[in-house]
Order: structure tokens, then sequence, then C-alpha cells
């Protein structure tokens, strides 16, 4: 069964398209990624699934329950952790978490030991009495992914979890998405750090200016870039005799452009190397340096998207 | 969510309220503070004056008309200013916070208007004590009745602000909106004219007689001064009950209404 089926989904806000016709399943028990840069309808999607916003058209489906029809019912099955930590500037940690942990249904005994044993997971009890305003932006971070946590959903939704936080943090806060994965939760991960989805989704959906350009495992979507190779070239010089160059050569598919930097996507990429430098300098432009590598997954958006480097 | 369920969300939500309250607690003591010297210094000098210029009958003393109107506006305002907090709670992103829930919009709803009108309710006991105390406090019944009336008159106050507050969405809407009705609301009403002066304006009698806050205030004279008040009334006591009850579940169905078919996250202005 899909935990989530996504049907034709568009949703405006005026006219503003933020979502155009999205169509996507997410599977029981994996963890998915939605990718894409900000504005891309990422977290309006996620909105969407949590029934915090409703569908303009088309419909989703959390364990075959209309978010549009059985709101009440699809809310039983979803925790989501926001992208901005919810709470009001004099709020404490300990009083907000223990309010979450009984309106998702512990008894309040109950409510102290799953709210006490979080907070230390999460290092966020020595901050239980400070009000919200106090904390940094990657304890805001914790106290919303820690909802989640109390709340143990059949379908946990963390919208850019990692934003604001340390390396530390962040390591930490994978270990607990794949943990809730273990313990039965599907689990849907947005983020725009392409390293983060990578790390911890298994199948990832790459969404740009609100629209689905592509999805698969993390393995799948590379092999759909052409070419298999990808050449790097930093530069100095002018970018657009630069290109004329680059274009010059043959096999070149597919290319990016950047202020002094130039991506090329081609079969047999160290072979063609000398060649590429040959042809720049050729043109006058001046080669600081040349990688070759098999495609990341920056370079998989930046194919299924056509996005431009340094693109906001 | 079994029926248990939903009365420990409501009691929740209501709890959520009542902890914002808590918080204001200093804020309480100011106004309970300035609502004393109002009534024993300010209340008095004005009933002073009305009497000395024999603006009223002499069978009725403006002092007893004049401490349930200003009790009654002080409720009003206090159950109004629930617009700035769920206002603030929406530029927060609580309301998306509280859509996310597993509870039903009826009871989240529902729980918020009970909440806030319990909270206000609260909120200017202290000041309903120290206006019984000043006039007597009346029967055992008078004094229950009266404190239905007010917690019944408060939900219904906090279900209108809900409603217009999630309707329109935005943060400078909701500071000139209920200003306005702050202002106006109170003064179309009996809280300070007795209806019976204010029939000599046809316009402004008959906006006293379909408001609420008329009815209330009516309610609570004629509860502990029932022979003095019952020619100046908007209506019998009976009817201003039933008016209540019905402006009460009027708004916070309507409050229902809006959340469960209309509300949803962002478009905050």
């Amino acid at each position: 069964m899909a935990a989530v089926k996504i049907v034709n989904f568009v949703k405006r806000f005026g006219e503003v398209t933020a979502v155009n016709n999205l169509n996507l399943e997410i599977y029981e028990g994996e963890i998915f990624g939605l990718l894409g840069p900000n504005g891309s309808g990422k977290s309006t999607t996620l909105l969407t699934i949590a029934t915090v916003y409703k569908p303009t058209s088309g419909d989703i489906y959390v364990f075959e329950h209309s978010v549009s029809r059985e709101g009440d019912t699809v809310r039983k099955f979803v925790g989501i952790a926001f992208q901005e930590p919810k709470a009001m500037w004099v709020d404490t940690p300990y009083e907000l978490l223990l309010w979450h942990a009984m309106i998702v249904g512990y008894t309040s005994h109950e409510a102290k030991n799953v709210v006490k044993e979080t907070m230390e997971r999460l290092n966020l009890w020595e901050h239980r009495k400070k009000q919200f305003y106090q904390l940094s932006g990657g304890t805001r971070k914790k106290l919303e992914i820690a909802k989640v946590m109390i709340q143990r959903p059949r379908l946990a939704i963390f919208d850019e979890p990692t934003a604001q936080v340390d390396v530390i943090t962040k390591h930490a806060l994978w270990d607990v998405v794949r943990e809730m994965r273990d313990n039965g939760s599907t689990v849907i991960v947005a983020t725009n750090d392409m390293f983060e989805a990578e790390k911890i989704c298994e199948r990832i959906a790459i969404m740009y200016r609100g629209e689905l350009r592509t999805l698969g495992s993390v393995k799948e979507l590379k092999d759909q870039v052409p070419g298999g190779d990808v050449v790097e070239v930093s530069f100095e010089g002018d970018r657009e005799e630069a290109k004329d160059a680059l274009l010059k050569l043959d096999g070149i598919g597919r290319y990016m452009l950047g202020n002094d930097k130039i991506v090329a996507y081609l079969n047999k990429g160290e072979e063609r190397a000398a060649e590429i430098v040959s042809a720049l300098m050729s043109a006058g432009i001046k080669v600081k340096r040349i990688m070759v590598q098999e495609p990341t997954l920056d370079d998989v958006f930046f194919y299924f998207t056509g996005a431009r480097l340094g693109e906001g | 969510m079994d029926l248990m369920g939903d009365l420990k969300a409501l009691g929740l939500l209501v709890r959520w309220d009542l902890t914002r309250m808590w918080r204001r607690r200093m804020f309480i003591a100011m106004r309970v503070i300035w609502f004393t010297v109002q009534v024993s210094v300010f209340g008095l000098a004005l009933s002073a004056m009305v009497r000395f210029r024999g603006v009223v009958a002499h069978s009725i003393d403006y002092y007893h008309f004049y401490l349930f109107g200003v009790y009654t506006s002080m409720l009003f305002s206090i159950s109004v200013s629930n617009a700035y907090e769920v206002a603030e709670e929406f530029e927060e992103g609580i309301i998306e916070y509280h859509l996310s829930l597993p509870i039903k919009r009826s009871i989240l709803s529902t729980g918020r208007a009970l909440g806030g009108g319990i909270a206000a309710f609260i909120f200017t006991l202290p000041m309903y004590a120290i206006v019984l105390t000043l006039l007597g406090w009346g029967s055992p019944l008078a004094l229950f009745a009266s404190l239905i009336a007010a917690l019944i008159f408060s939900v219904g106050v906090v279900g209108l602000v809900l409603s217009i507050v999630l309707s329109v969405k935005s943060g400078d809407a909701t500071d000139i909106l209920f200003g306005i009705i702050d202002a106006i609301i109170i003064r179309l009403s009996t809280i300070f004219y007795p209806a019976v002066v204010l029939a000599k304006i046809a316009p402004y009698y008959y906006a006293a007689l379909a408001n609420p806050i008329s009815h209330f205030v009516d309610l609570l004279r004629t509860l502990f001064f029932f022979e003095e008040y019952k020619i100046l009334a908007v209506t019998d006591p009976l009817l201003m009950g039933c008016y209540l009850l019905g402006f009460a579940a009027g708004l916070v169905s309507t409050a229902i209404y809006i959340v469960e078919r209309k509300l949803e996250g962002g478009g905050w202005r």
C-alpha cells in the first residue's frame, strides 16, 4: 500500500501556482526525499499532506484517506516538524512538548516520561525552562523534531530538518530519522541540501518551480544523467567565449555556465579533459583547474531542472 | 477519536488559553487595581453627579447601573483582546501547528472559543468580586446565574473574534476592526445609558436592542436588582438569557464552520 498517493495535485495562492499537477507515490516504510530549492513547492506539498493546506484541485491520499474529505482521519496518521519552529516567544520547551504529548494521546504521566526521554535524547533537557526566544536556531529546530519523535506517527514529515543546525546535530538528527523509519514510520524529508538527501533518502523526487522533474533512487537518478561523467573547469576570462569554445567540441550535450566555472556532461570525461583544456586555451581562456567526476546529486538536480549555477 | 479523546483535546485547548492568561498575571493585577480605582473613585463621583443633576428617578441608583456596565465593558474588552492573541498566533504559525494536530477541526474551534472565553471570564473574576463587594453579593441563585451568563457571553464574544480574525487573516485588519468593534459596540448598548433614554433616538435604540452586550448587562442588573431595573431593561430576564445562549451558540458554530470548511494555513497578511 502507498503511504501517500498524490494525484493531479494543484495548489494556487491567488495568482501564484505553488504546485502544478503533481503526481507521485510514497511507499510505506521508506525515507522519501523531496528535493528542491526554496519556492519549489516542497513545503506546500508537505503542508497539504498534513491537512494544513487544502488542495486547489486534485487530491492527496494518506494511507488511502483523502486529505480533502477525510482530514480528521488523515491527521491521526501524520506528524509534522515544520520548517519554521512553531511557538510563541514566551513558551518554554518543556511546557510545549508536554502539551503536545498530551494532545497526541499520552496520559499526563506517560507524557512526562516521554518528554523527558525525548528531551534527553536530543540534548534539550538543559534548555527545558528557557523561553523560546532564548533558544538558538538549532535548538528550536530540535524542539520541532522532538514533537514528531514524541508523536511517533505512521507518517512522519520533516520540513528541512537540519537547516541552521551544526554538523554534529545534523548527524544526530539523521539518526533520528532513520530510527523512526526502523520503528515503522514512513518518513518524508524535504530538503534543499543534496548531501542530506543522498545521505538519508532511499528515493528522491526533485521539484522545481512547483513541478516534479524526476523521481527515483539516488542511483537511478545519477544513471539518468547523460554522459555519465561531469567535467568541471574553473577559468579566468570571458564566460561567453568559454562557452563558445566548449560548444565547438563534439559530444557536449549539456553544460552549465557560471561566472568563472563551466560544468559539462559527457562520456569518457577523463580522456577528453585535455581536449577541453586545449580548446579553451586556444580561445584565450586561462584554465585554473579541471576536475572529472561521477555525477553528484547536485549534477542530477541541475540536469533535471535546467537551473543555472548561482540561481537563487 | 472517541468521545473521551475529544473531551481530553477540548480540555487541553482550554488549558492552552489559560496558560497564556496565566503568563499575563502581572498585567491582570494592574488592570484589577485600575478597575478598583475606576469604580470606587470615578464611579462614585459620576453617580453623585447624576444624582445631583436629577437625571434618573429617585428609585434608581445610578451607581448600581454604572458598576454592572463597567464590569461588562471590561469583560467584553478582555474577550475581544483575544483577537490580538489569535492574530499573533497566526503570525507565529501556531495556527498551522494546531491545524496539523490529530484532533477534529470542530474540537479545535470549540476548544479555542471555550478557552478564550473561560480565560476572559477568569481574568475579570476579581473585578466582578469588587463589583459585588460594592453592591452586595445578592442571592446565591443570582450569583450563580450571573456567573453562567458571564461565561456564556465571553465564549460568544470569543466565537465572534475567532470567526472574524480567521476570516480576515490580516494583522492590520484585526487591529483596525477590533479597535472599532471595541469602541462602537460598547457605545451602541445599554452599558452606560438605559434603554428608556436611548429610545429617544431610534437607530441608537434598535442597535442597543440587537446588541448582545445590552442583553448581558441588563440581565446582570435584573438578576441583582430586579425591582429597580425591570422597567429599564431591554426585555425580560428569560429572553435576555435565551438571547445570550443563541448569541454564543451561533458564533461558536460560525467559528466551527470557518475552521472546518474555510481555514487553512498561510495567506496571513
